[in-house]
């Protein structure tokens, strides 16, 4: 699968909940520095903590981390951050849309609206990977990722500090992956 | 029947009822639309039908279309900013003329009126706030929401204050709290000030005459097109007076050439006055 040089990927997306910010930290900081393509990730955060988390993802990444403004495009070997209240949609022209309208499954940032528009602006062209979290949200959105034959990772539950985001996106597809997070750094890596 | 497309739907619209969404960013759009054909069941014939027999309907269709999220002291940064360097310059001005453009239920309409107040600025303050929207307008001029789910922005408010005013009236100064029926009131002399209208920022001229020091566009300008963007931008630099001061939400910014007619300070952009002596 690693020989299939000719597959060319417009994004990496990746969401998260409980937990995931040490897996984050973990793949960013030991992700090439080289890394060619655009890392896009929604994590769900505390709404009134407003500072924290992309400066403690800024001082481990080797890449950089932009939390985007609406219309931004999204480049390779950068790093973009769903704002805090923010939905974050990825349009077919590559570039960010946010959108402040309602919460879905009780967050804002959603995983589910960024990976299921994700999915119909990339499709085969893109990877997904979920990871630990503490409810289902993500889940339809990783199998519309899965539906579309993009390349689909689900964090091993094993590995998993709460196991409820992973397990709803395995009930309903078979990812192409179950990996640990040092498996998916090296996956990643490998790309 | 063949049926139509989303285009075709909001250039039907726009021609049979006052709103015209066509300018709206196509995706976000089409998002909203797909939500209210999930929601009602009907397909795009179906809505359009209803909403050219039913008044209504066409109001219902237009609070579905829109988003209205807004909270009080919505990006505690940026109020801090108003507090501490934009109202102390207007001071010394007789009246302070202040637009909510998009000012959905209210909220950041009593945000700034209760920072005026703690600034003794409240009789300056001249407040006009618009919404496309009929029924968030009518909550905006109520001023009341549900506690419950607004209660958060209490602890927002006492952190603000413990920033910029230590020893400032406290919350309940502000609002009528009603724990057993889930209510919160904003006083009636917080009510009484800004006057609310109907008022759609696309398709409207300007309903007042007079300039402003500050408008406030939250997260509105997220939907628009690029094109319509810069439409409206144009229409704010006009209506500002020179340094005033047009705020927009945290992560979103000016595009196009209007973009070099402000001075951007995070969220806050002055109207740079001299811009057409280097414009060119």
């Amino acid at each position: 699968m690693q020989q299939n040089t000719a597959v060319k990927y417009k994004a990496i997306v990746m969401g998260g909940s409980a937990g995931s910010f040490s897996v984050v930290s973990k793949i960013l900081s030991n992700i090439n520095p080289d890394f060619k393509y655009p890392i896009v990730i929604c994590m769900h955060r505390l709404k009134h903590i407003r500072s924290g988390l992309v400066e403690g993802l800024r001082l481990k990444s080797n890449l950089p981390v932009i939390e985007p403004f609406d219309k931004e495009n999204i480049e390779g070997g950068k790093v973009y951050l769903a704002p805090s209240n923010y939905h974050m949609f990825i349009e077919i022209d590559a570039t960010i849309s946010l959108s402040t309208e309602e919460v879905y499954n009780h967050s804002r940032p959603s995983i589910d609206h960024t990976f299921m528009s994700a999915a119909t602006s990339f499709r085969e062209k893109m990877v997904g990977i979920i990871l630990t979290g503490a409810n289902k949200d993500g889940a339809m959105g990783m199998r519309e990722v899965h539906v579309r034959n993009g390349y689909t990772i689900i964090q091993d539950p094993a590995t998993c500090d709460v196991q409820t985001m992973p397990n709803a996106s395995l009930q309903l597809f078979k990812p192409n992956k179950l990996l640990s997070p040092q498996g998916i750094t090296d996956f990643l890596n490998s790309l | 029947m063949i049926n139509i497309t989303h285009k075709e739907f909001l250039q039907e619209l726009s021609k049979q009822t006052p709103y015209d969404f066509c300018d709206y960013s196509d995706n976000s759009i089409q998002r909203r639309i797909h939500r209210i054909i999930q929601e009602s069941g009907l397909n795009l014939n179906e809505l359009l039908a209803k909403a050219t027999a039913d008044a209504d309907f066409v109001e219902r269709l237009v609070n579905d279309i829109t988003v209205n999220t807004t909270e009080l002291f919505r990006n505690q940064d940026v109020w801090e900013y108003l507090y501490t360097n934009v109202m102390p310059k207007l001071k010394s001005k007789k009246n302070i003329n202040v637009w909510h453009a998009g000012c959905s239920t209210g909220q950041e309409v009593y945000s700034n009126l209760i920072l005026l107040n703690e600034l003794d600025m409240l009789d300056k303050a001249n407040v006009v706030a618009s919404d496309i929207n009929n029924w968030v307008v009518k909550t905006a001029k109520d001023g009341e929401y549900p506690f419950r789910f607004n209660a958060q922005y209490i602890d927002t408010y006492n952190q603000l204050m413990s920033k910029i005013k230590p020893n400032a009236n406290p919350f309940e100064y502000y609002f009528d709290i009603d724990k057993e029926s889930d209510k919160m009131k904003a006083k009636n002399f917080l009510t009484d000030i800004p006057k609310f209208v109907k008022h759609d920022l696309v398709a409207e001229e300007m309903p007042f005459y007079q300039k402003f020091d500050i408008i406030f566009c939250r997260n509105v300008l997220i939907y628009f097109n690029p094109e319509l963007q810069v439409k409206i931008v144009r229409k704010f630099f006009d209506k500002l007076y020179d340094n005033g001061v047009l705020i927009l939400g945290s992560h979103e910014g000016l595009h196009g050439f209007v973009k070099t007619h402000f001075v951007k300070n995070g969220m806050v952009y002055t109207k740079n006055k001299t811009f057409h002596l280097t414009y060119k």
